[in-house]
This record gives C-alpha cells, structure tokens and sequence, in this order.
C-alpha cells in the first residue's frame, strides 16, 4: 500500500514536472509577431541573442488578432509586432500597450503560382478568371487590407467585378501564411500576400497593381506594460529593431525597414 | 493499520474522481454563466451564427446518412467470425480515431486536391471537391465512421448465430433473418453508435478546415464559426460555443435514454 502511494506521487510529481520546462538561467524577452514575420524574426533570433547573452528571445507567431486576444487574455509578452495599426492600437486603449512605432514596411501584393496548370492571370483586371481565390479573415491584417485593395479595384473596374471576385472566395484564412500556402499547393489560383511573403519563393509569381490601388503594409512594435521588472530585456529588443543589423535582415526578407524611430 | 491505509486510500481515490470530474463539469458551467442575456440575442442575431448552424446540422446529417448506408453491411461482416482480412480491415477502420484531425485534412487534400492523387481524374471531369460543401462531408464521413462502424461491430455480436439459423429453418431468406432478426436485435447497440458519430461530425474542426478551407456560408460550420469569433469578438464566440455544447449535451441525454426506450418498446413486441 505504501509503496503504491509512493508510486502515485511519483506519477504525478512527474506529470507536474514534466509541464513546466526547464530552467534557463538566462532571462525570457517574448516577442509575440505577426505571421509574416516569420521568416524574418526567426533571423533574428541568432544575432539578438549573440549581442545580448544574458536573454533569451521567445518567439509566438500568428495573425496579429490571434496575438491581440491572447495579450487580452493575460498571454506573458514584452513585445508585439502587429502587421497593421488596428490591433496595437486597440491594445494601447485599453492600457495593455505603449510605445507604438512602425519599424518596416510592406506591399500588399496579388500573387499567383509561378507556373499554373489552368489559365494564366497577368493582370489585377482578369482577377474574375481565377477559379479560386484565397483571402485573410475579416479580423487578420492581410484580410484588411484585401478587402481595402479590392474597394479601390471596384473603382477602376466597376462594382459589377468586385461581385465576381467575391464569388470567387473559396476560403478565409486565419493568417497571412495560410493563404500563401493555399498558393503553394495549387489549390488556389490568386491571393493577396504581403510582398515580403514572396521572399525566396520562386514558384509564386506577384501581379503587379495599378498605381491607385497598390497600398503599403505598416509593421508596428508596441511594448506590452508590465509591472517594470521585464523592461530592460523589452528595452533591448525594441532598440535592436532599429539597429543596422536588423535593417540589412528586414532588406533580405524584402521588407522596407523604418526610417525613424 | 492495514485498514486505515484502505480507508486513506480510498478517501485518496475519491478526491483524484472528484478533481477529474470537477475539470469535465466547471468548463461547460463557466461557458453556461459567462454570456448575459443581450450577449446570446446579440451571438445569435449575428450574421455568422445561423449559415453555420445550418450548415453544420446539414453536412453532419449528409454524412451520418452515408455513413449509416456504408457502414452498416462493414460492421456487420466485422461481427461476423473472420480471419487475417478482418483484423486488418478492423484496424484501417481505427485508424482515423487515434490519428488526429489535422493529420486527416492533409492526408485528404493529398488524396483530393488539385495535385492529390485523384486531383487529375477530378479534373478531368470537371469536379472540384476541397473548399466545397462535400468536402466538410467527406472531412466528417471519415472522422466520424470509425465509431459507428465500431458500436455497430459490437451490437452485430450480440446476435448469436444460433437465432438466425432458426430464422432461415423457419423459412427465412438470408436478407429477411437479417433484416428481421439481426438487424432488430442490434439496433439499440447501433442507434448509440449513429449518436457518436453525428456528435463527432457535429463538432470536426480540424480536418475541416484545412481541406474544406474557412468560408462563411459555404464551408463555415459551427466549430469553425467559433474559431473565426474568436478572433474578433470573444463573447460571440462563447455564444456559438453555447449552442454548440447545448446541441451535445442534448445528443448525449438522446443518447442514454435510447436503448432503455427502445428496450421497452421490444418488450411489447415480444408480449404481443
């Protein structure tokens, strides 16, 4: 009986232990980015951590709404990269966010597989001949400013081809990744991707769009309030964003980095 | 002392019940008491709410059916005494209950989509099958049919050969012992296997979305609907989470009280 007790706690102390993770003597900056972001954050990663050795960077990537409702609901974070305005900006209303500032730009871009099996799309008018097309949510960044590049499309080719497009939105991602991979299997024929989603990806091809509809991409950083004790390792993420260094990755990842801070 | 450790041990026992218990209890409460009363008219006005709620309850239905239609005469020939072809027919039938959702949606677009295997052959006959109302069907069909398939397995076993030799002594064709003697026998056993699977159906989400995309009235069912309120409006969400969980509750509370009902309603006849 006694050694089947033993037994029990040994399950579960295991249990217990086994979840939370082991300790680093070095100390956590979580850097919650947009999915876009990806590719480049992740770059990052080495150079932040070779400058500063005493931190360790944490990286959670997902559509900015995702990333805005997990801070509401008390995610641990000290910095936010949001791939639109809205989302920080609801943040800083309701006292979770400060320190808002852009540090890179991108182009939205319509973008279809390099080499297609059916019809061949080559301009943003022909739109309507894609079978399928993929967009972002509602909520998402991209699904924001697709709905924003298709409103100033319909004023070029009339409400009558904006109808058509829509009919031809099979599905609504949740973020920007998804619907470039919808590309990249070849389910879907068209999508609105960031440019910088285009980086070393050479079977998708960009469309290129009338000067009156084309529209730019605005990457903000916000710090997320703490209770002060993080500051410092938010402090060094924040100024590393705006270093050379991390200008020259943003360029390699297609990205215009800001110009002031 | 060797009672006291019992004693100990059993009160240790019903406190680790209770705490399990408590974590598959307070979750549904809490989503029961979060929403006021102008949260659920404002979940239920909105525009999201009653295309998914339909549709869900269409596809799930479509899909019960077939698998009703499909898997009845599978879990029959299950039931029956078999060699090495019905063990490993058994264990392709498992297999989507221990592999997760996720891994079915890719594996249905590599079978499905435009470079699946069959992606050509579709093609060519002017069919397009994901991000379509038959591909939440298809996504549900195989998620949910292992578990019929497998309550049905059970119940044919319950008819002992015996009987049905007796019914075709008696005169009956194959088909009319089946259909008058195994079939009524296992129904009980089958109806709450039809229950499991169109409570799987219901709630699929993964598979769903990513073979059969995310798209509001067309392949946007009620788990998805949540996913995607839940990136704008979290009380929405709970709301469509609500009715979701009501409309599980409800298929369970069917569920239990079936076979009791069913099993009177055999008593009469046999009295008759």
């Amino acid at each position: 009986m006694v050694r089947l007790l033993l037994a029990l706690s040994i399950v579960l102390g295991c249990a217990a232990c086994a979840l939370s993770s082991g300790e680093d003597p070095r100390r956590e900056v979580v850097v919650f980015a947009a999915s876009s972001l990806t590719d480049v954050f992740t770059a990052l990663e080495g150079p932040f951590e070779a400058a500063h050795p005493g931190l360790d960077l944490r990286l959670n990537f997902a559509g900015s709404q995702t990333l805005r409702l997990q801070i509401e609901q008390g995610a641990k974070a000290h910095v936010f990269a949001s791939a639109n305005p809205d989302h920080v900006e609801a943040l800083v209303r309701s006292g979770l966010a400060d320190e808002v500032a852009p540090f890179a730009h991108s182009h939205i871009a319509l973008v279809v597989p390099g080499s297609p099996a059916g019809a061949r799309l080559e301009r943003l008018e022909d739109l309507p001949e894609a079978q399928r097309i993929v967009v972002g949510s509602d909520a998402v960044p991209i699904g924001r400013y697709t709905h924003e590049v298709l409103r100033r499309s319909s004023e070029l080719f009339g409400p009558g081809w904006r109808s058509q497009v829509e009919e031809r939105i099979v599905s609504k991602e949740a973020n920007v990744r998804l619907v470039r991979t919808r590309i990249e299997q070849g389910e879907a024929d068209a999508a609105f991707l960031y440019r910088s989603d285009l980086a070393g990806r050479s079977s998708l091809k960009e469309i290129n769009l009338p000067p009156s509809v084309q529209l730019e991409a605005d990457y903000i950083h916000a710090r997320i309030a703490s209770d002060g004790a993080d500051d410092r390792a938010a402090d060094a993420f924040v100024a590393f964003l705006f270093s050379n260094e991390t200008r020259a990755v943003l360029r390699d990842f297609w990205f215009t980095p800001a110009r002031h801070r | 002392m060797k009672l006291r450790l019992f004693n100990t041990l059993r009160g240790l026992g019903g406190l680790f019940g209770a705490t399990l218990v408590g974590l598959l209890l307070i979750p549904g409460l809490a989503l029961v008491a979060a929403p006021s009363a102008s949260d659920i008219s404002a979940g239920l006005e909105h525009p999201l709410f009653m295309p998914a709620l339909l549709l869900s309850l269409r596809t799930s239905l479509v899909s019960l059916s077939l698998i009703l239609v499909l898997g009845t005469p599978l879990a029959w020939w299950l039931s029956r005494p078999g060699g090495k072809l019905t063990r490993i027919v058994e264990t392709i039938v498992e297999l989507p209950v221990v592999v997760p959702p996720a891994v079915v949606g890719v594996a249905l677009l590599e079978t499905f989509g435009r470079r699946g295997t069959f992606g050509p052959l579709l093609d060519s006959l002017g069919l397009a099958i994901p991000f379509t109302e038959w591909a939440v069907v298809l996504a549900q069909l195989v998620v949910a049919a292992p578990f019929f398939i497998q309550a049905g397995a059970n119940a044919f076993r319950e008819v002992q050969p015996d009987t049905l030799v007796v019914a075709r002594s008696l005169g009956a064709s194959p088909g009319a012992a089946f259909f008058e003697v195994a079939l009524p026998t296992a129904l009980p056993g089958l109806l709450v296997g039809a229950g499991l699977a169109w409570a799987r159906a219901l709630g699929e989400f993964g598979a769903t979305l990513l073979f059969a995309g995310n798209l509001p009235g067309s392949t946007q069912t009620m788990p998805l609907a949540i996913f995607t309120a839940m990136e704008s409006d979290l009380k929405l969400a709970v709301v469509f989470a609500l009715v979701l969980g009501g409309v599980g509750v409800l298929l369970l509370l069917g569920l239990r009280s079936l076979p009791r009902l069913l099993g009177r309603s055999a008593f009469r006849e046999t009295d008759r």
